[in-house]
């Protein structure tokens, strides 16, 4: 019989099990543009989407999602080359007619009432109110104004062309995890 | 990291690839300063860009550049741009078209089979 490791008190297997058949990558660490690019290109290898359109939606909502963790999230880590990296978590799953991206990382309380509001905003949109709100961001990022940021979760609104869905859960009282997915129907591959 | 070819004989600036690095402003800095450099004496210039993928704080810097060439165009500078874009790309179109809005310059669009 095979003796039971003892080193660790967590069963992969059960974590491999609950990374059911759906899901087609899941990773948690830290993340920048080098990882970033190993996956969203792999995602591409499994996602079997032979259509340009489709494997640039994929790619841009992962990479745009992946990016709020690698610039944003709270928890960080130093790589060998000296840079600092945000740690999170990046899933995507394919399920029917939809993928679904979620992305995860730990962010300050105090950072978390400004994501909430831009995220009620986007959503609250039509795609053409959405793009002039881009347009506007933009113009004041260009300008250098506060409170300009966030201009991604706009682009993954729009490019995934569905809501943002957004869920906080409280790790103590300085720190939150803030979750958010989207989905992108395999219905906006066609061309229009 | 993109591919930059710009040509101070020809007044001709190719910007293509990907576009997702962490330090936009150290990357596009330079290249505004060279713009702005290179306008002083010219009479025209010619911007190409063909990015398959740009984040959002490149996004950012494309406005800015264009925002250069316009004032340069206010100016009686003659100047002419050209996007590439993958023809199924659907939202780097619709990007595009706002960045015609948002820079009031004339973008020609060029959609292209990958």
């Amino acid at each position: 019989m095979v003796k039971k490791k003892e080193n660790y008190n967590f069963s992969l297997y059960e974590y491999h099990n609950l990374m059911n058949q759906n899901i087609l990558v899941s990773y948690k660490g830290p993340v920048d543009e080098r990882i970033m690019t190993v996956i969203g290109e792999n995602i591409l290898l499994v996602t079997d989407e032979g259509d340009g359109k489709a494997k640039n939606k994929i790619f841009k909502v992962f990479m745009e999602l992946a990016q709020n963790v690698w610039l944003y999230s709270a928890e960080s880590c130093k790589l060998e080359n000296g840079k600092s990296v945000g740690l999170g978590t990046l899933v995507v799953s394919e399920c029917g007619d939809y993928y679904t991206f979620v992305t995860g990382n730990v962010v300050n309380n105090a950072d978390v009432v400004p994501v909430i509001e831009k995220c009620e905003t986007i959503n609250s949109l039509d795609r053409e109110s959405l793009r002039e709100y881009r347009r506007e961001q933009r113009r004041l990022a260009n300008e250098g104004k506060p409170n300009s940021g966030n201009i991604g979760l706009i682009q993954v609104a729009l490019t995934a062309e569905s809501p943002l869905d957004i869920e906080l859960t409280p790790v103590n009282d300085e720190e939150s995890f803030l979750s958010i997915a989207v989905k992108i129907s395999k219905d906006n591959f066609k061309n229009n | 990291m993109p591919a930059v070819d710009f040509d101070s004989i020809t007044g001709k600036c190719v910007i293509k690839g990907e576009s997702f690095l962490e330090e936009t402003a150290k990357f596009y800095t330079p290249l505004v300063e060279w713009i702005n450099r290179y306008l002083r004496t010219a009479k025209r210039i010619e911007l190409i860009l063909q990015l398959k993928y740009f984040n959002t704080s490149t996004s950012k810097w494309i406005l800015t550049i264009l925002g250069v060439l316009k004032e340069f165009e206010r100016n009686g500078g003659e100047v002419k741009v050209e996007w590439y874009y993958y023809k199924d790309d659907t939202d780097m179109r619709d990007d595009i078209k706002d960045y015609i809005l948002g820079s009031n310059l004339k973008i020609d669009m060029k959609p292209f089979v990958e």
